[in-house]
């Protein structure tokens, strides 16, 4: 192998991103407005879930209940109903998500004893904020019903503490259920894949369809050479963005860190070198810019975003979903990521993923070397 | 003019479909992402590997457990008998939640002191940690109920068994609240765009690349020509596309679709406008097909997140709220799962398509004026 | 670097190529001697790029054998490449990389010595006359400078065998002349040079000729040969007046094997011009025509290419018949 033949390759390589600012701009771009996104814009927590009530009952116990609710930072009151159309037409329109429906015996029943129902409507088109929202409403339900209950206790003459039996939850590793924190450190698995799928990718299939790559193909230059010459800029690029990340992730975020930066750099050069292969591989075989195009989305990205566990637990999916995760280069740099992150483990809890991302690495690079042919068809 | 208008429709239709691969990409790869997309994106949480470190083995500690185990939720992995465990389980990933009990739980319930489930959670994934915070809150306080309950019944003696008040939630148009049925229609949405804006900017650079797009501009075609003969075949294919995925929907994913097909088909026409005028408009600032692929790549990403396809538009910050109004897939958005899981029409909708048929023709403007500017 | 003494640039026997059920190449063997001027002549989708792709290394052939500077072209493709410099159809240029930057590319490629790089560089600048234009981009080259900077990268490296596909198509005449007064001085130097082109008065300059049509080698020799001893017919030249209506006129009279309007006048293809003179010149004089005069003149290679086209055209037809 020839270290000129990889460097004029390189240096080739540098010139054509360079003559080409917007992409390479974008490319930097693209990681910085997903972080901003990711870290500023987009949660996945539900408040102010907006809110109609039908008071059947209009009493003082109904207007006790209903301010329980009105309290509570997690529902948005939007007015009042007395008419079941009503009910519909908000729900439908979207005004409300979710009604509350009081029964006209509401009073008489609490004073009594007996089991009260109050039913709440959720619209379940949207049923990721009907689930939280109907489990806030659960809460604040249980706690009023634990109110009423002590009460009756105490009436009768009865000693409790408050709950008899109560829960202590404590929160490993992200105490304060910062989504952002477990977003932003997964995220940069994220962008390294879509790097390679839009940078690499296209690379070897422009040169076929503009003919350089005939003329290539002519000169002794080996597949290695012309492999490693083309990563060189895209691995360059690729820590740049590993490097804008984790100092956002830092600087502006605020994601902690309590695991070893140094970790983080050598598992993204892996994970890098591996997911750059799979972009140039794609491109070899498609010899096609449009075809690499379609091809990378799915190959990389899609599989990046969905299936890497990033926002989507994989525990939560389909078992034959769930094996396929195990082909998945970009969970393994998740989990990496995180537990770095989060956890501040070392090399020696996650030597499992460190391994695999090694052995995709390896693979993909191989295979992207083998399938490049020197000859036309 | 539909004669030459013809001829540009059949050339492209030979030019997509002559390579088996792009018949592949355009027809196969759609229902393929379905199909992942569908499977894969659920915030269901269930199955939570729970580690049990019970020291008090007790009646009334297992009937802590049972309750855990029976809220379907949890799935119990690990049976700990050491406090080395627990830490080396987390660090693993190999539990998400540690129940502890400490001897004596039901001593001190028995005696009518205060009983205390310790519950350890991983929090790396925040998201599903606040909800099995929430679930196991939930079941605790359900115990805690029930006790509070026997004890109130024991005081008073036989008689009315109290009862607290008791919250029934219906859900309208979802009843079990699959997040699937809420997911898969925004799926429909999310890949039409993704099909058209992407191939439609490559697929008018890539001449400009290769360069027949000279020799196509000697000819007496007229650009409104051009333009209509490189969008509609992608208009055609992506119709036919969300038909087949939504099929798949239907019947592979049972998502019910309550309301009227061809109201669908005509919303994704008015979406069509959109999606394939913005690609125009990539194709028109890009030399090459890279510059293509990164702008539309640009602006989908952005697109996807800030159209409440995962992330409620609600809980985003006021700003970007205003910023979501300008993203056509917002609207499109409420329309597919409006017809699809309330069976909504026009009645309730026309504001959403009136506004993605004004955004349509105005992108669709716009990238035309440009295109000709750019061939003159 | 060197071949050994007497050993020929190129062989081929038998050389095949398929696609499917289309022949490509369909059995050619020839031989090209070391510093000659070798044309492969053709019409468009003859089989010229094929070849040539072949023995470069950068296609397989599917059947037949060859060498190329003596290395076998179906087994020893990749040392081949190091002895060759090829010029492909699209001159395959980096657009958006400068002249210089695309020089010192295929310098890094071709592992070119550091001594030499500089000079190497210089002489193919120079040779190009891109010397005031060292920093422009190759997209905004002209066709005439494109295709000589093509040419300069290809022998960067000063291969004993060049390659070049239709090097001059799409270039104005006065760098087509320039470029081939550049490869006389390239092959004074004792360097073969293969060129493929469909430009009749192109093949002229070269030494050996081979006329390839439909994946068939239906002639091969130099320029003389072919115009004397390739073409069994005789060519005889007419002026006249009212040309167009005299073609028509001559097209009936038996035994004309072929008229075509040449430019002022007409060229007639005849079994034998000392009969046929005397025979036109009486039918156009009978029929109220003036006659300029009529000669034999040497047929040019189009006249031998047409009359071979269409004897193998007329052969191919009677097979046909007598299968049926």
């Amino acid at each position: 192998m020839s270290p000129r033949r990889i460097g004029a390759m390189a240096r080739k390589e540098f010139i054509h991103i360079f003559r080409d600012p917007r992409s390479l701009g974008m490319g930097i771009a693209i990681p910085m407005i997903m972080l901003l996104l990711f870290g500023y814009a987009l949660t996945l927590d539900v408040d102010k879930v907006p809110m109609v009530i039908w008071d059947q009952s209009r009493s003082q116990a109904s207007r006790e209940f209903i301010s329980h609710f009105l309290g509570s930072r997690y529902f948005s009151l939007q007015g009042y109903v007395d008419k079941y159309p009503e009910v519909e037409k908000s729900i439908d329109s979207r005004r409300a998500l979710v009604s509350l429906v009081i029964p006209s015996d509401f009073a008489g029943r609490i004073a009594s004893g007996r089991k009260t129902p109050v039913q709440l409507i959720v619209d379940g088109s949207d049923s990721n904020t009907a689930t939280i929202a109907g489990g806030y409403a659960e809460v604040i339900v249980a706690a009023f019903s634990q109110d009423l209950l002590l009460q009756e206790f105490r009436r009768s003459g009865g000693v409790s503490p408050s709950n008899p039996v109560e829960l202590r939850p404590r929160v490993w590793f992200n105490a304060d259920l910062e989504s952002r924190n477990y977003i932003i450190p997964g995220l940069i698995a994220v962008i390294m894949m879509v790097i390679a799928a839009l940078l690499t990718s296209l690379t070897v299939a422009r040169e076929w369809e503009q003919g350089t790559m005939e003329q290539l193909i002519s000169t002794p230059v080996k597949a290695p050479e012309l492999i490693i010459g083309k990563l060189i800029p895209y691995f360059t690029i690729g820590m740049f963005d590993v490097f804008l990340a984790v100092m956002m992730g830092e600087f502006l975020f605020q994601v902690p860190l309590r695991g070893s930066v140094a970790l983080i750099f050598a598992q993204a050069a892996i994970f890098l070198i591996g997911t750059l292969s799979l972009g140039m591989l794609i491109s070899i075989v498609t010899k096609n810019q449009l075809l690499a195009s379609q091809l990378a989305m799915v190959a990389t990205f899609l599989p990046a975003f969905l299936l890497s566990g990033f926002a989507y637990p994989i525990r939560s999916m389909p078992p034959v979903l769930q094996w396929i995760t195990y082909l998945v280069p970009a969970k393994y740099f998740v989990i990496l990521l995180k537990g770095i992150y989060l956890k501040g483990v070392g090399p020696r809890v996650l030597l499992v993923e460190g391994i695999f991302l090694s052995v995709f690495g390896l693979v993909m690079f191989v295979l992207a070397n083998l399938k490049f042919k020197k000859r036309l068809i | 003019m539909i004669g030459r208008l013809k001829q540009i429709l059949i050339k492209e239709f030979i030019q997509i479909f002559r390579d088996p691969r792009a018949r592949g990409i355009v027809f196969v790869m759609p229902i393929f992402q379905m199909v992942i997309f569908g499977y894969a994106v659920t915030t269901d949480v269930k199955h939570v590997a729970t580690g049990i470190y019970d020291l008090d083995d007790s009646l009334a500690s297992r009937e802590v457990v049972a309750r855990f185990v029976h809220s379907g939720y949890f799935d119990i992995k690990a049976t700990i008998s050491r406090e080395e465990q627990v830490q080396k389980l987390v660090d693993h990933g190999k539990v998400q939640a540690v129940i502890r009990l400490n001897k004596g739980f039901e001593e001190n319930l028995k005696a009518g002191r205060k009983g205390i489930i310790q519950l350890i959670v991983d929090g790396t994934d925040s998201n599903t940690a606040a909800i099995v915070l929430n679930y196991s809150g939930k079941i605790v306080s359900r115990y805690s109920q029930d006790i509070l309950i026997q004890r109130l019944a024991r005081l008073r003696g036989p008689g009315q068994k109290p009862s607290p008040v008791d919250l029934e939630i219906r859900a309208w148009f979802n009843e079990n609240l699959e997040s699937r049925n809420y997911y898969v229609p925004g799926v429909i949405a999310l890949l039409v765009m993704l099909i058209t804006l992407l191939l439609t900017s490559m697929a008018v650079v890539r001449e400009k690349e290769i360069g027949t797009m000279e020799q196509i501009m000697v000819t007496p075609i007229t650009p409104k020509e051009f333009i209509l003969g490189k969008t509609l075949p992608f208009a055609l294919i992506s119709l036919v596309d969300v038909v087949l995925i939504t099929l798949v929907g239907v019947f592979w994913f049972e998502v019910p679709i309550q309301g009227s097909l061809w109201l669908l088909l005509l919303a994704t026409s008015l979406y069509l406008m959109t999606t394939l005028g913005m690609g125009l408009f990539i194709s028109t600032v890009s030399r090459t097909q890279q510059q293509a692929m990164m702008s539309a790549f640009f602006f989908q990403f952005p697109a996807v997140l800030l159209s409440g396809f995962v992330f409620p538009i609600a809980n985003m910050p006021e700003v970007v709220q205003w910023l979501t109004y300008l993203n056509p897939l917002r609207y499109f958005l409420i329309i597919i799962r409006g017809i699809f899981l309330k069976g909504v029409g026009m009645s309730i909708l026309w504001p959403q398509m009136a506004a993605l048929m004004v955004m349509g023709l105005l992108i669709l403007w716009l990238a035309s004026r440009r295109f000709r500017k750019t061939l003159a | 670097m060197a071949m050994a003494e007497g050993e020929k640039a190129v062989v081929v026997r038998d050389l095949e190529r398929r696609f499917g059920s289309f022949v490509a190449v369909n059995r050619v063997s020839f031989e090209v001697e070391k510093g000659e001027i070798f044309g492969f002549l053709g019409p468009n989708g003859a089989g010229k790029s094929t070849t040539i792709r072949i023995l470069c290394g950068i296609l397989a052939p599917s059947g037949g054998t060859g060498t190329v500077a003596g290395f076998d072209i179906v087994r020893e493709a990749e040392k081949i490449k190091a002895h060759i410099g090829y010029m492909s159809q699209k001159f395959s240029l980096y657009e958006d990389l400068t002249v210089e930057e695309n020089i010192n590319f295929y310098s890094g490629i071709y592992s070119i010595a550091e001594e030499k790089k500089k000079e190497r560089k210089e002489w193919v600048i120079q040779m190009a006359g891109l010397g005031e234009r060292r920093s422009t981009r190759t997209a905004l080259l002209a066709g005439g400078w494109k295709q000589r900077l093509a040419l300069g990268c290809a022998i960067l490296h000063e291969p004993p065998i060049i390659f070049l596909d239709e090097p001059t198509s799409g270039v104005d005449p006065i760098s087509r002349r320039r470029f081939w007064d550049l490869i006389y001085e390239l092959s004074s130097k004792g360097v073969t040079i293969f060129v493929t082109t469909h430009y009749m008065d192109e093949a002229e300059y070269c030494d050996r000729i081979g006329l390839i049509y439909r994946g068939e080698l239906i002639a091969l020799g130099t320029p003389e040969a072919l115009k004397t001893e390739w073409m069994r017919e005789d060519v005889l030249e007419c002026v006249c007046d009212r040309p167009q209506e005299a073609m028509e006129l001559i097209e009936t009279i038996p035994g004309i094997k072929e008229v075509a309007l040449f430019g002022k006048g007409l060229h007639a293809v005849v079994e034998k011009a000392e009969t046929f003179q005397e025979i036109i010149r009486q039918h156009l004089l009978d029929n109220g025509y003036r006659v300029i005069g009529i000669e034999k003149i040497v047929p040019s290679l189009e006249d031998v290419f047409v009359s071979l086209i269409e004897a193998r055209d007329k052969a191919e037809q009677a097979q046909a018949e007598v299968r049926k």
